[in-house]
């Protein structure tokens, strides 16, 4: 069993098609980065697998428990619950601003698992140590840098213990040396074997950390593969001149 | 010397009157500030009938007069039938209800512009984290939405102190109404000019207050 499948999702906003049949699937510990040029419909696909934008068709089973199936959703709170196996961070990171770093870290947990406060708020401590934040639990985010602030979404993230982490282009706000702080943990991440998803335009994170690469293209995927099949062998003229373009 | 000695005397006469000024004031803000943001619920509900109940209230209680609420809620009623074998109010009671449902109506738009200013964002953060309508509301929305809507709340408070004012004109014993009693019966202005000082001292230290309020809940 696939830890996350997709099959032949369809998204369309009213007139404008935006996947027309995408079908990919992600495996323990993968990480899988999704590139692709700009309007290609990365961004609504990821979203969709997490229940933010509604497919009109096709399957998202997420541990053998399906989200939606040939277009229809399961209901509401089952819908949360198998979400409730990933988390995401967002290109705009999210924070909630009237909240300090720890508190955005614990509240969920607190008040949606209700864990336990005083475990709750080390496991805290811990992850922001780890992303290099030790000393910021008590900053509001609007007094971060948007490379910290997309460390603590990730640290954020990682406190509900999700299965599946999705990255919706987390590092295209950020300027080159921000960047490289927070592909910094998401290679580690990866190297722990935490299964992504990455929405990304940073080619060099793809080349160095993705197990496998899917490249979106006119709201289909038309490759896929390891980084060699795309990078050093591309299939499609369309592949080929995106990656001409970006070197 | 005698100025002053009149001008003191005017202060305790013209508190007499502040017993009912702030009792509208602080009845009002209490009673209107929930409904109000029960409104905006109903203004941004799915239920159509519903957001078009919502906003002919408000286009109703922003767009007509105070003072022809405050006219009708007190002398109005006795006058329609049916309702009139039930409902008629007193002058305090019937201030309360016209201004609370003014009130009501303007913050009702406050708190809608307060939602429309919190980002997209936040809800999808909260979603992707578990967070039920509820605890989205009441942990994420509601907080930023005080933060982005206290200068607003601010300008309405300040406003509905001036307000209160009205209730003269149904006969309220409210400071303006003792005051305009000591002006006619002394012959004599300087009371219009002590119950100013008394609204300017209670907009000062509402002012003040919100300024502290901005203060504790910037982020």
């Amino acid at each position: 069993m696939h830890f996350l499948e997709v099959k032949n999702l369809k998204k369309s906003f009213g007139e404008l098609s935006v996947l027309d049949g995408v079908s990919f699937t992600v495996d323990k510990g993968e990480t899988v980065a999704v590139i692709g040029p700009s309007g290609s419909g990365k961004s609504t696909m990821l979203r969709c697998l997490i229940d933010l934008e509604k497919a009109d068709g096709g399957d998202i089973i997420i541990q053998g428990a399906p989200l939606v199936e040939d277009g229809v959703y399961v209901p509401e709170k089952q819908a949360a619950e198998v979400c409730s196996k990933m988390g995401m961070v967002f290109q705009n990171f999210n924070l909630f601003p009237h909240m300090t770093v720890m508190e955005n870290l614990i509240t969920a947990p607190l008040l949606v698992k209700k864990a336990d406060k005083k475990t709750t708020v080390e496991r805290a401590r811990q992850l922001l140590a780890d992303v290099g934040l030790a000393d910021k639990e008590n900053e509001k985010p609007s007094s971060l840098s948007g490379g910290q602030k997309q460390r603590v979404a990730i640290a954020r993230a990682l406190m509900m213990d999700p299965d599946i982490l999705l990255f919706d282009e987390p590092t295209s706000s950020l300027d080159p040396q921000l960047t490289a702080e927070v592909l910094t943990v998401m290679k580690k991440l990866a190297s722990e074997k935490m299964t992504m998803v990455v929405v990304t335009h940073e080619m060099g994170f793809a080349k160095e950390a993705a197990d496998k690469i899917l490249f979106m293209c006119d709201k289909e995927i038309i490759g896929q593969g390891t980084v060699e099949d795309i990078f050093d062998h591309p299939k499609d003229e369309r592949i080929r001149s995106f990656i001409e373009s970006i070197l | 010397m005698e100025l002053l000695k009149y001008i003191v005397k005017l202060f305790g006469l013209l508190s007499e009157g502040l017993g009912y000024t702030l009792a509208l004031f602080f009845i009002t803000i209490i009673a209107s500030m929930p409904l109000g943001l029960l409104l905006t619920f109903c203004r941004n509900s799915k239920f159509k009938p519903l957001r078009y109940a919502t906003s002919t209230y408000v286009w109703v209680m922003r767009g007509s007069p105070l003072m022809l609420q405050l006219y009708f809620f007190y002398y109005g009623l006795a006058f329609i039938p049916i309702i009139k074998e039930f409902l008629t109010l007193d002058r305090f009671p019937a201030a309360c209800i016209a201004f609370t449902l003014n009130y009501a109506a303007y913050f009702c738009e406050i708190f809608r512009g307060g939602m429309l200013a919190i980002d997209k964002g936040q809800h999808e953060a909260a979603k992707v984290l578990g967070f039920s309508k509820w605890k989205t509301l009441t942990k994420i929305v509601i907080p930023q939405m005080v933060r982005v809507t206290l200068p607003s709340i601010s300008n309405e408070c300040i406003t509905l102190v001036k307000d209160t004012a009205l209730i003269t004109a149904i006969g309220v014993t409210e400071i303006l109404y003792f005051a305009k009693a000591s002006v006619n019966r002394d012959v004599d202005a300087t009371a219009y000019l002590v119950a100013a000082v008394f609204y300017l001292l209670m907009n000062l230290v509402l002012t003040k207050l919100f300024d502290r309020l901005e203060k504790k809940y910037a982020f």
